[in-house]
């Protein structure tokens, strides 16, 4: 267990530097509202990341997951105004849609044998497609007030988004680390063959995260619609990379079998710290996408350099 | 006294330690020309760094090498390679895309006058080379992932040849090889050996080194025990060196309660290897399977266990018919199989022992969907008393840093937490050192006696022949006969197995 935690103590560690000499820098960015501020931001890589830890921790992947936000976010826009659902319905119906999405890539990998790689980047392009050809390049605008409550409204002071986020998180580590579920899914990751020779559930348990990382990716995209106030089909593209990134920056390797909810949460904090740190010292967007890429490699290689000493 | 005088190459107080733990201390070594010197130990006892500091890979912390007689030093593979040593490892390190001539000379190539390759040369000597190795059958345009594990072999050895070997190390070259390979191979060596080749050979098999040894050398936890002409010896007494104890019996069999028969199988079918099956075991009994590798002995395994599901046939358990489709239903119903493949399919090698040993029974060990951890930890504290497991870090050691014989008591104690009434071994000792295996063949009798029924493939004879109360002989798919034990005997399990074959050639 003490080398399981040794990354994220690497990271813990990094993490509070990094917001120290952010706190430094910029008197704008300690602040309560701007900390809130940036949970809601990184709420819907959040939620997508906490669920890509289960997939890659089964030695897995899932691209598709920006595609399916894009395409919730379209079908709660059409469903509501074109098919003249009432909003909360409309929205659960997407989710749905998106839902199976997800639950269709876990039969394509399952019951096909197709690598995860694979599938899950054909139907990057498949929703995608789906949801540029559903909206006609025409975006959907004047949601009634009460549904920018959950993208844009505090609840107790705190985002409305955050508490979900949070409660994923607290669900998700403790479903990973103390059930008998988590310790499928590391053993999938670590051989999938002597998984099936013990018998575990392995196929259910993939159609399951999968499935669940579809629902995560479609809840997702319902906020970002209440937060942006607008419904567009490019939404959530290139986010199932930030959601890959903040990941394996949290340690999880990406051939499965090792990693944590709480590195995945030390990784989605840093990599939104320095993006907000960054742009409040006045770095531009490159930079700051510069700046992660180094972060990246900088925690992985230390990470393996403690690794490997602690091993020999 | 060792004959440093006319040994090729000779290591004197050879010592290596890692991390301040001393693998092997001021061990003396040496092998002659036209010899075949067989290098013996559990696993652990040092065998793989002896022969690791051989062939280069390591450097020696004390100790000299001498290769006739002038004092050397390797500092890498290359060097060691240049001085004509060469290894044939366990694990056979050919490039499967490419064709056995290509895989021959990679890396030495022969130049043409313009500098290419001189594909006709590489051709013409590969040619040559498996010639010499009895091998024509092989054609040097052939691409070696189309090739079985003996051919393979036999392409390495050319490989060594072909850079002029002088000395042969063969890492338990019959590890994986059915009986009609390792007799061929057998032979290979005994050519080698008459060329004027110095050869290291190590192995767990005991008729093997009688057949093919000059002179044997133990190590045991690191250390020299002893180098002796084969002559001196006896199989019990290097036993006895190994383990640094005297096993009275090879096969301590006690004697069987035989009970109600417990699971029948009638017409078992399931894709061309398992070929109209039908057979019982009873309680208490041992069903030993033998055959050639590739006659169906573990598809018929996998088919009970539920991984390639039956297409034909009844399989009743109790008098109940029953149908298994998934290694699950198999565990629910009582069966359990420890796999051929410990590495691939019995363990998870990341995880710890306490990991694996709940791994088929982490479902009761939940409650809920929540893991009992108190209980798990204590579940496996007791395998680890129960079955003598050796760990230096307890249960929390990940199951890949044990030996081989520590690895298949970990897959046995995970089965036998399921309380299985139906246990299914398949290969039980492949790779587990002689005080382990002893050991697993006393658990094995053991778990009889207390009314569990027993079915064990393996491809040792003598294995089958010292636990099974039945033999049970397959060929090509097909059941060819049971014998009981009073009428098994290597010669008429021997005759089933080929009886058959020859049956099936001639039709």
């Amino acid at each position: 267990m003490t080398r399981f935690l040794r990354h994220e103590t690497i990271l813990a560690v990094l993490a509070v530097i990094v917001l120290g000499i952010l706190a430094y820098q910029s008197d704008r960015f300690f602040t309560v509202d701007n900390l809130l501020n940036q949970g809601r931001l990184m709420t819907e890589v959040g939620l997508v990341a906490i669920l890509m830890t289960f997939v890659i921790a089964t030695g897995g992947i899932d691209l598709s997951v920006g595609s399916i936000i894009g395409l919730t976010a379209i079908l709660t826009g059409v469903f509501w105004q074109s098919v003249g659902l009432p909003l909360p319905l409309a929205a659960l119906a997407a989710i749905a849609c998106g839902t199976f999405g997800g639950f269709a890539n876990g039969v394509i990998i399952t019951r096909f044998g197709v690598p995860p790689l694979i599938a899950t980047l054909a139907t990057l392009a498949l929703y995608r497609g789906l949801a540029e050809g559903i909206s006609q390049a025409r975006s959907v605008r004047g949601y009634p007030e009460w549904f920018y409550v959950l993208g844009q409204g505090n609840v107790l002071g705190v985002p409305t988004q955050l508490w979900l986020l949070v409660l994923t998180a607290i669900v998700a580590a403790i479903v990973l680390g103390l059930t008998r579920w988590g310790r499928t899914v590391y053993a999938i990751g670590n051989n999938e063959v002597a998984a099936r020779f013990s018998g575990l559930p392995v196929d259910r348990a993939k159609l399951a995260i999968y499935t669940a990382s579809g629902f995560a990716a479609a809840v997702a995209g319902v906020i970002l619609v209440s937060r942006v106030s607008t419904t567009r089909s490019d939404m959530g593209t290139g986010l199932e990379l930030d959601a890959i990134t903040a990941v394996v920056l949290g340690g999880t390797s990406i051939f499965g079998g090792r990693g944590t909810i709480a590195g995945t949460v030390l990784g989605l904090i840093l990599i939104q710290a320095l993006k907000n740190g960054l742009s409040l010292a006045g770095v531009k967007g490159d930079g700051t996408i510069v700046l992660i890429g180094v972060v990246l490699i900088v925690t992985i290689l230390i990470s393996n350099i403690v690794h490997r000493n602690g091993n020999r | 006294m060792p004959g440093t005088t006319d040994a090729f190459i000779s290591l004197t107080g050879a010592t290596k330690s890692f991390n301040g733990i001393t693998v092997l201390k001021n061990v003396d070594f040496d092998v002659r020309p036209g010899e075949v010197h067989a290098l013996l130990g559990e696993n652990g006892a040092g065998k793989s760094t002896l022969i690791k500091i051989i062939s280069g890979l390591y450097t020696p912390d004390g100790g000299t090498i001498r290769i006739q007689g002038e004092t050397v030093s390797f500092s890498s593979t290359r060097d060691a390679s240049k001085r004509g040593i060469a290894t044939v490892y366990q694990e056979l390190l050919l490039f499967p895309e490419l064709t056995i001539a290509e895989n021959i000379f990679l890396g030495a190539y022969p130049k043409s006058n313009w500098g290419g390759i001189d594909w006709d040369t590489v051709r013409e000597r590969s040619r040559a080379l498996l010639d010499s190795l009895d091998s024509a059958e092989l054609d040097v345009d052939t691409k070696v992932a189309r090739l079985s594990v003996a051919q393979r072999q036999r392409v390495e050895i050319a490989k060594a040849l072909s850079r002029d070997a002088r000395v042969l190390i063969m890492d338990e070259p019959t590890a994986s090889l059915a009986e009609a390979d390792v007799q061929r191979l057998m032979d290979v060596v005994r050519a080698l050996r008459a060329r004027g080749v110095a050869i290291i050979y190590v192995s767990h098999r005991m008729p093997e080194i009688f057949a093919l040894a000059d002179r044997v050398t133990v190590l045991r936890d690191g250390a020299l025990i002893g180098t002796k002409e084969i002559g001196e010896v006896t199989e019990a007494s290097l036993v006895a060196m190994m383990v640094g104890r005297s096993i009275d019996q090879l096969f301590p069999k006690p004697e069987p309660i035989i009970g109600d028969v417990l699971l029948e199988v009638e017409g078992l079918r399931c894709g061309r290897l398992v070929r109209d099956m039908t057979f019982s075991v009873r309680r208490g009994e041992i069903l030993g399977i033998a055959g050639l590798v590739g006659s169906g002995r573990t598809e018929t395994a996998l088919t009970l266990f539920g991984i390639t599901p039956a297409e034909a046939g009844t399989i009743r358990i109790d008098g109940k018919t029953v149908t298994i489709r998934s290694p699950k239903e198999a565990r629910d119903l009582g069966i359990a199989y420890v796999p051929e493949d410990r590495g691939q399919q019995g363990l998870v090698k990341a995880m710890t022992i306490r990991q694996n040993v709940s791994m088929a029974t982490i479902d009761r060990l939940s409650r809920g969907l929540f893991i009992r951890f108190a209980d798990e930890a204590a579940r496996a504290v007791e395998a680890v008393k129960r079955f003598g497991i050796r760990a230096r870090g307890g249960i929390e050691q990940p199951v890949g840093q044990l030996s081989g014989g520590n690895q298949q008591k970990v897959v046995i104690a995970k089965w036998l937490e399921t309380a299985p009434r139906i246990l299914i071994l398949d290969e039980p000792t492949r790779g587990v050192d002689v005080g382990a295996k002893s050991e697993i063949h006393a658990i094995i009798g053991e778990l009889a006696r207390t009314g569990v029924a027993i079915v064990m493939i393996s491809s040792e004879l003598p294995e089958v022949l010292g636990m099974s109360d039945r033999v049970l002989v397959m060929n090509n798919g097909h059941l060819v006969t049971i014998l009981d034990r009073a009428e098994a005997t290597a010669e008429s399990v021997g005759a089933a197995m080929t009886v058959a074959k020859n049956r099936k050639d001639a039709a």
